[in-house]
């Protein structure tokens, strides 16, 4: 929430003006056929008041108060349902990067908009977006960005995210991992033998130091005895000892050794700090991926690349025993030189797959447009519609840690949805309002007038 | 024992002949001995129990070509562990076995391909972190019966869906060039080979006589590494010679510098096969590439369909591989590696016997490759890489059922995309 506030005025200078917005204060209603809250069932037929960024209410029966703006799209077959989250977009970063480890580099570095490309998003109904990191190897981590921002230099929403590991399968790009481990595993040893060495000797100096004290308390009884009798000898004895351990006194904190830039993102991924997003293109790395990683269980992501993911029906079940988070390009697929089809979301969500993200199959505006047409192949061949919706919303907005901005649309959350003209699987069907924290970010008709 | 080769005759009739219920195989009257240790028999119980957990794979009342020990008309394999435990006709099946119904069909170790592309990427140790177990083409390639081939100088299994147990031998061979246009080559070759020969000589003198005033050990610093294992027989020369020109000064090589060798190419081999023979070589052949006969020459040139026949009449041991050992999707089918055992079926149709081609995909191609310990014959103790097949393995119109590779079912004609359809046998699972 407190983020939001803050980035509220970057977000919604350009629209301050649009008559479409409800002024401070002053209610914002949508009434549609029908409402996809992807939480439980539809709500047909209802109304969603917005007020002050939240919906206030939504369902059949709303009082609409006085002044409110009233956007009324019923007998359309309009539907208003959470927007959609580009999980991954490759096509919005400068992509000259190759093969190589350059885990400091976060892709909100190297963004790359047009003028117009946030706003032809936003005429998609995409509000979030995840920004990868261009190359392979480890090039880099993750960013979030919203698609209500400046072009062509958008502020991240976040912008540091997962690392972006790719696998070859190939000696060079599973050694790049395997090195990365390594390197990783012999920083986490320094650290810890460094830290053994410093709590010993914190240790050590800790009983001189008590050692010492009782000697003065000692010395002082003696001199109490003696009195000033030995006085003289006593008190330059004692200066040179503190003195020397002065000298010899670990410090207070532990500093840890300096870890690389480079190496901390990796360090922290095998810590379990941070989740990795593994690129994979095929069944075959799945298994080289598991190869490499041995007993380390760090995949907690898995993204199947767009390139040859036919034969990943072989490895469904693998994928589900190991609780990993599955990013798929949404289409069909079709084994080569046979005449199989496959719908590998569907085969994934039936072998146990739980947080399933449906990418657009092109990574490109164009994929993003037909983003909506190839869901819906998906689910004329059998894939589970409210999955199927939730695999291009409230999924990948879990996937991107923004699932407070995303989420199943209930009264009293974030008012964060988008308002079709018809049905979301229905490519005919456009948006006619992309709302972002209780402003319209996109009217169509505006743009059709304009 | 004709039969095959008389359906050879014309190959691309394949569609127009109406497939027979069950194809006629190309009956082998010769049930030689029965392969079953009466020992065996008495501790099967105990190994059942002591491993219960361990699947056992059961290929049941198949006829048993096993290479090296005859055929066995009705008899079960049995493997564990990925290893074949049993073959015999009286063989009990544990409980809870995978059983494959194998009555009516022939069973066969599975086919050593001395050279393949396409099936297996990268090279050396490579392999191992390149290979796509999910490939079409190696599922093709188990579909022609092939569950080992030689790729990047590496020897691998076949291991359909998984990664382990691929790698078998990791550079069985050094090529070494030795042709009748590079008398530069071979004269530099001979220098080394030289070299490394007198190292040889002075490290054996130095062992037999260690007198510290001779001075240290001689270095092997000059010497290549690889002539030097040649000599000492830890490795194997591979030589591409075609030509009888190439093949006689392979020959001379060899007599002068004795090694572990293969030939490859040998298309005028059967001219020379007595001296061929001689010099203890294998050779790697394709008996349906042509050569054309030099009419000037005053003696035996060209090719022969009968190269096979004769170089096995010399005792030569040989390995067949078609010329083009890719998997293709392009050109004319049956000349490819999918069509490894048609292109044995033309050293037959020369005269070959059936179990020599046999041999010649197995045992003798495992024996170049170095694994001959492991695979190319069905032995007890030896991997479990077994084909199933609905026919006699040289008959075109046969295909494989199953294939079993490190004891695992990594091919079922029923279940798999591709040929199913093709005179269609029901799912066993």
């Amino acid at each position: 929430m407190l983020s939001a506030l803050l980035l509220a005025p970057v977000f919604f200078a350009p629209f301050q003006e649009d008559e479409a917005q409800a002024p401070r204060g002053r209610a914002l209603v949508f009434r549609v056929d029908r409402i996809e809250t992807l939480d439980g069932e539809a709500l047909e037929n209802a109304v969603v008041l917005v007020r002050e960024g939240i919906i206030e209410k939504m369902g059949r029966a709303v009082v609409i108060p006085d002044r409110a703006v009233v956007h009324d799209l019923r007998g359309q077959g309009s539907v208003l349902m959470p927007p959609l989250v580009l999980g991954h977009a490759g096509f919005l970063v400068e992509d000259s990067r190759g093969f190589g480890r350059n885990s400091r580099h976060t892709a909100s570095d190297s963004l790359w908009l047009d003028e117009d490309t946030l706003e032809d998003l936003r005429a998609e109904g995409v509000l979030l977006i995840g920004v990868d990191p261009p190359g392979s190897g480890i090039p880099g981590r993750t960013s979030v960005i919203s698609s209500v921002s400046e072009s062509p230099r958008p502020e991240p929403v976040i912008g540091d995210l997962h690392l972006k590991v790719t696998l070859d399968a190939s000696t060079r790009g599973k050694d790049a991992v395997r090195d990365a481990f390594k390197n990783a595993e012999e920083a986490i040893q320094k650290e810890s033998d460094a830290r053994a060495a410093w709590e010993k000797a914190r240790k050590e100096w800790e009983e001189k130091e008590k050692k010492k004290a009782e000697d003065a308390k000692k010395a002082g009884e003696d001199k109490k005895k003696g009195e000033g009798k030995k006085a003289a000898e006593g008190k330059p004895e004692d200066g040179k000892k503190g003195a020397g351990e002065e000298e010899k006194a670990p410090p207070e904190e532990f500093t840890p050794p300096e870890i690389g830039a480079d190496l901390e993102p990796i360090v922290e991924w095998v810590q379990g700090k941070r989740v990795a997003e593994i690129w994979l293109d095929n069944a075959a790395e799945w298994l080289h991926w598991r190869e490499v990683i041995g007993d380390r269980e760090h995949a907690r992501g898995i993204v199947f690349r767009h390139g040859q993911t036919t034969n990943l029906f072989e490895i469904a079940d693998g994928v589900a025993e190991a609780g990993v988070r599955v990013d798929l390009p949404a289409r069909m697929s079709f084994l080569p030189y046979t005449r199989l089809r496959c719908n590998l979301p569907a085969e994934f969500l039936a072998a146990g797959v739980e947080n399933l993200t449906l990418s657009p199959a092109s990574d490109s505006l164009t994929g993003v447009r037909e983003w909506r047409a190839r869901l819906a192949h998906l689910v004329a061949e059998g894939l589970d519609r409210s999955a199927a919706l939730k695999a291009v919303t409230v999924g990948p907005a879990v996937s991107l840690g923004v699932e407070d901005r995303v989420a199943p649309l209930a009264s009293g959350g974030k008012a964060n949805f988008m308002v079709l003209d018809g049905d979301p699987l229905d490519p005919v069907s456009q948006v006619r309002f992309l709302v972002a924290d209780g402003e319209v970010v996109w009217d169509r008709s505006k743009e059709e007038d304009a | 024992m004709m039969l095959a080769p008389f359906f050879l005759l014309f190959p691309v009739l394949q569609e127009e002949t109406p497939p027979p219920e069950v194809p006629a195989p190309a009956e082998e009257e010769t049930t030689e001995e029965i392969v079953e240790d009466p020992e065996e028999e008495a501790d099967e119980e105990e190994e059942e129990e002591a491993e219960e957990e361990s699947p056992y794979l059961a290929i049941v009342g198949g006829r048993v070509h096993t290479v090296t020990r005859g055929t066995l008309p009705r008899a079960t394999v049995l493997c564990k562990n990925g290893r074949i435990m049993k073959i015999g006709s009286r063989v009990r099946v544990p409980e809870g076995a995978r059983v494959i119904d194998a009555k009516g069909h022939h069973v066969y170790p599975g086919l050593v391909a001395v050279n393949s592309s396409g099936v297996v990427s990268g090279s050396g140790t490579g392999i191992r972190d390149s290979f796509d177990p999910f490939s079409i083409n190696v599922d093709l390639a188990l579909a022609g019966g092939i569950t080992t081939v030689q790729a990047g100088n590496a020897v691998a299994k076949l291991t359909r869906g998984s990664l382990d147990g691929l790698l078998t031998a990791n550079g069985p061979w050094v090529t070494l060039s030795y042709t009748s246009t590079s008398p530069g080559g071979r004269r530099g070759l001979r220098a080394s080979l030289d070299k490394a020969r007198d190292h040889m000589r002075a490290a054996r003198e130095h062992e037999l006589d260690p007198d510290p005033d001779k001075g240290d050990p001689p270095s092997d610093k000059e010497v290549d590494s690889n002539h030097l294992a040649l000599l000492r027989g830890e490795k194997t020369a591979r030589f591409n010679a075609s030509g009888l020109k190439d093949l006689l000064a392979v020959c001379d090589f060899l007599e002068e510098y004795p090694m572990k060798s293969v030939v490859w190419g040998g298309q005028e081999a059967w001219a020379c096969a007595g001296r061929l023979g001689r010099t203890g070589t294998s050779l790697v052949i394709s008996p349906r590439a042509k050569r054309q006969a030099d009419s000037r020459l005053n003696r035996d040139s060209g090719w022969s369909i009968e190269n096979a026949a004769i170089l096995h009449a010399a005792g030569i041991p040989f390995a067949i591989i078609p010329k083009r050992a890719s998997i293709d999707r392009g050109g004319i089918a049956g000349r490819d590696l999918l069509a490894l055992a048609m292109e044995a079926a033309f050293a037959i149709r020369g005269g070959l016997p059936q179990k020599e081609a046999l041999r010649a995909l197995t045992m003798d191609a495992a024996g170049i490759l170095g694994v001959s310990d492991r695979v190319g014959s069905l032995e007890t103790g030896k991997d479990a890489d077994i084909i199933v097949c609905d026919g006699d393995l040289f008959d075109y119109r046969t295909f494989v059922q199953w294939a079993v590779v490190n004891g695992k079912v990594v091919y079922d004609k029923a279940t798999a995309p591709y040929f199913a359809h093709i005179r269609p046998r029901e799912s066993q699972d």
